[in-house]
């Protein structure tokens, strides 16, 4: 643990040549980018690797595929950045992108196949009353990482729907679009990913 | 007025619910009590599941990725350099459509023939110190290549001309590609008639390849069998498996066979690498010959010296100066004469018989190479020194270089059977790639720089499974560059300490390479994956 911690404040490559970045605002930063510019595509890394890695370990089973796909949300942004018109907020951006990667990856280890399938109606969004309230107002920092650990144990189709919505903030729409279903269906997935979180919460304190 | 569903009420607390619905839940609101509450006790628990997952776990605080950006420029121009040479590929009138001859069965490990080819080439390898020959050669051309490509990189990251360096090196490579006056034949049969001349050179593949008429250029063979009765004015290249040169070749001869036999006439040297060498007793030499080879026999004229790493060698025939031999055994028969130094480096002096009747002008020099005695010489400690303090030079060049390469090579040795098999195939595949690339012409740039490469990777396999090692046994508290050069350093020292274990020794060598290049590949082949739609 204590290597860890060390690790995470031991210099870094690149540290010094991203100094003068560090003070510039994320604009020109994300301007200079678009030029293809290293040391602007390095300070973006610096700020945001952080975010996408842990939208990437939520989404995907392993620390190794975690990493695989954040390098290649960096690998991919040189090219990528052309297409950010400013429209919306750039992590939110990027977050979207780091989605769609993660998305990409679950495809290809399903061979293709959709995510998420739509075994039932979609049309059906009422899912079955649950009989547990929904987790208290008040939370302590260590039961927040019981909150992580359990999300980290749903099933995929109900850990993706929630973590774009919780950790992206994205959109109902965007997150259907992302993961291909429809609008309705999606709303179902969530509650019922909260009703089983709330499940194994209740369980896991017992 | 009935209350919402509470799915109903989550969707209205993820602001997504329609206009007109979200308005009359408000509305709602205002008078039920209990859906106030739910609605209240929602947004809690959406600010607990955003909180939580923010807060984010422990290894996301650092996650082990390091910024790849700069190397993604190296692919580009990799990429560039690719497609320079696709395209030179297309344009060249000559390229029909290649596909591996059945002659060539014997060279894909794949197939039946070429699997006891392998299997038979790999036990005499193993059995004459293949693998501690392999590392030497390749630490030497490996780490000139890299001190040299290092060097030329570091001093260009410095001076911005990284990326025109490597344009450069472009250009000349495609300027470098083969000369396109060159002729080409391929079938199951290839042969020059007797009455034939081809005045280009001559690039032939086929099962059976014969001349019997004249090239004036370079011959090129690939095949099973190649046999030259005929005349080559040029070199000789030849990847087969057996050739017969009974008739001319005025320049040298650049062998990888199975066996080559020599009765004819030779203007220069024989340079090559043979299961079997045989100059017959009508066959003149007119330089040298520069050979390894597991049975050599001498019995026609050699002008100049000889060199042979071999596992028997006999000689009967003349050499003008210096004969020098290392290997298993060596006999000189009464008709052997040789014009200036014997020298032999064996194992036991009864491994070396030389007859009465054989002359040697010069001096006789039989060493014989114990194999205890070479920890007994401080030449042998002052080589490992050199060995040690290159192999540091080339790992902290590297780190400073690809710091972020590097280091994932070194964990990527961790991942144990992954690296390990994966290795073993890079070691045995890539040169079958080398040598089909060569085969096309066009992709004999490729195959010299993959063959660059690979000898590149046998060489750094060592530094990475070191500073892996080293690692495992320190366990640094930092990560620092400091930390991977000592652990880099204990690593080396235990490793070639282990490598020196007899018999075992050289299993493990060749199990740190398999392990290392196996690494290698598996950060070339994550750090390449081709980009999927953002």
């Amino acid at each position: 643990m204590d290597a860890e911690r060390n690790k995470a404040k031991g210099p870094r490559p690149g540290e010094g040549t991203a100094k003068q970045m560090e003070g510039l605002d994320l604009e020109s930063v994300i301007e200079r980018a678009r030029g293809h510019d290293a040391e602007a595509l390095e300070e973006i890394y610096r700020r945001y690797v952080r975010r996408v890695f842990g939208l990437c370990r939520y989404m995907l089973d392993s620390r190794e595929s975690a990493e695989d796909a954040t390098s290649e949300v960096f690998l991919k942004l040189q090219r990528s950045i052309d297409s950010y018109d400013g429209s919306i907020p750039f992590p939110r951006w990027l977050l979207r992108v780091a989605g769609n990667q993660c998305i990409d990856a679950l495809r290809r280890r399903q061979r293709g196949r959709q995510v998420i399938a739509e075994v039932e109606d979609a049309t059906v969004i009422e899912a079955p009353s649950s009989e547990l309230s929904p987790l208290g107002a008040v939370i302590r920092t260590e039961e927040r990482a019981e909150v992580r650990d359990a999300i980290a144990r749903l099933p995929v189709n109900y850990r993706a729907p929630l973590v774009l919505r919780y950790y992206s903030e994205l959109s109902y729409d965007e997150i259907a679009q992302q993961l291909d279903l429809q609008r309705n269906y999606v709303a179902a997935l969530i509650f019922r990913a909260k009703q089983e979180l709330r499940r194994k919460l209740t369980h896991g304190s017992k | 007025m009935e209350c919402y569903s509470e799915q109903t009420c989550a969707i209205f607390v993820d602001g997504e619910l329609g206009v007109d619905e979200a308005r009359r839940l408000r509305d709602h609101l205002a008078t039920c009590q209990r859906c106030r509450e739910l609605v209240d006790a929602l947004r809690a628990e959406n600010r607990i599941l955003g909180e939580s997952l923010h807060e984010l776990p422990q290894e996301a605080a650092s996650p082990a990725i390091f910024p790849r950006l700069r190397w993604s420029w190296l692919w580009g121009d990799l990429a560039a350099m690719a497609a320079v040479l696709a395209l030179g590929s297309i344009v060249s009138v000559w390229i029909h459509e290649l596909r591996i001859p059945e002659a060539l069965e014997w060279l894909n490990p794949f197939s039946v023939n070429g699997l006891t080819n392998l299997i038979f080439n790999l036990s005499y390898y193993f059995t004459h110190g293949g693998t501690a020959m392999l590392a030497d050669y390749a630490a030497v051309v490996g780490g000139l290549f890299l001190l040299l490509g290092g060097s030329a990189l570091l001093l260009g990251r410095r001076w911005r001309l990284y990326q025109p360096g490597l344009r450069l090196l472009i250009v000349l490579l495609t300027l470098s590609l083969p000369s396109f006056a060159l002729e080409r034949r391929h079938g199951e049969f290839v042969t020059v008639a007797a009455n034939e001349t081809v005045d280009d050179t001559l690039l032939a593949v086929g099962n059976t390849v014969r001349v019997e008429g004249v090239v004036n250029g370079d011959l090129l063979a690939f095949g099973r069998i190649l046999e030259v009765r005929g005349s080559v004015k040029g070199d000789l290249v030849s990847f087969a498996k057996r050739t017969v040169v009974s008739g001319t070749v005025e320049g040298r001869i650049y062998n990888f066979s199975q066996s080559l036999d020599l009765d004819g006439q030779l203007g220069h040297s024989i340079y090559g690498w043979v299961q079997s060498l045989r100059v017959d007793n009508r066959s003149h030499v007119g330089d040298g010959i520069v050979v390894g080879a597991g049975d050599v026999s001498l019995e026609g004229e050699v002008k100049r010296s000889v060199t042979i790493f071999a596992g028997n060698a006999d000689v009967s025939g003349g050499i003008g100066r210096d004969l020098t031999m290392a290997g298993g055994s060596l006999t000189l028969t009464n008709t052997a004469r040789v014009g200036g130094n014997l020298s032999a480096r064996v194992r036991q002096l009864k491994d070396v018989h030389i007859a009465d009747g054989a002359t040697i002008a010069g001096k006789r020099d039989i060493e014989v190479r114990v194999r205890k005695s070479q920890f007994m010489r401080p030449r042998f400690y002052f080589h490992q020194a050199v060995w040690l303090a290159a192999a540091m030079l080339v790992g902290w060049l590297g780190l400073v270089l690809f710091p972020a390469f590097f280091e994932a090579c070194t964990q990527a040795v961790g991942s144990g059977w992954r690296s390990l098999g994966l290795g073993v195939g890079v070691l045995a595949g890539v040169p079958v790639v080398i040598i089909v690339a060569a085969i096309t012409l066009v992709g004999i740039p490729v195959s010299l720089m993959l063959f660059a490469v690979y000898l590149a990777a046998i060489y750094l396999a060592k530094i990475w499974v070191g500073a892996f090692l080293g690692r495992v046994l320190l366990k640094p508290v930092g990560a620092t560059k400091r930390d991977w050069l000592v652990g880099l350093l204990v690593g080396l020292l235990i490793l070639s300490i282990v490598g020196f274990i007899p018999y075992l020794g050289g299993l493990l060598r060749l199990g740190m390479i398999c392990l290392g290049l196996g690494a290698f590949s598996w950060q070339l082949y994550r750090g390449s994956r081709p980009a999927i739609t953002a």
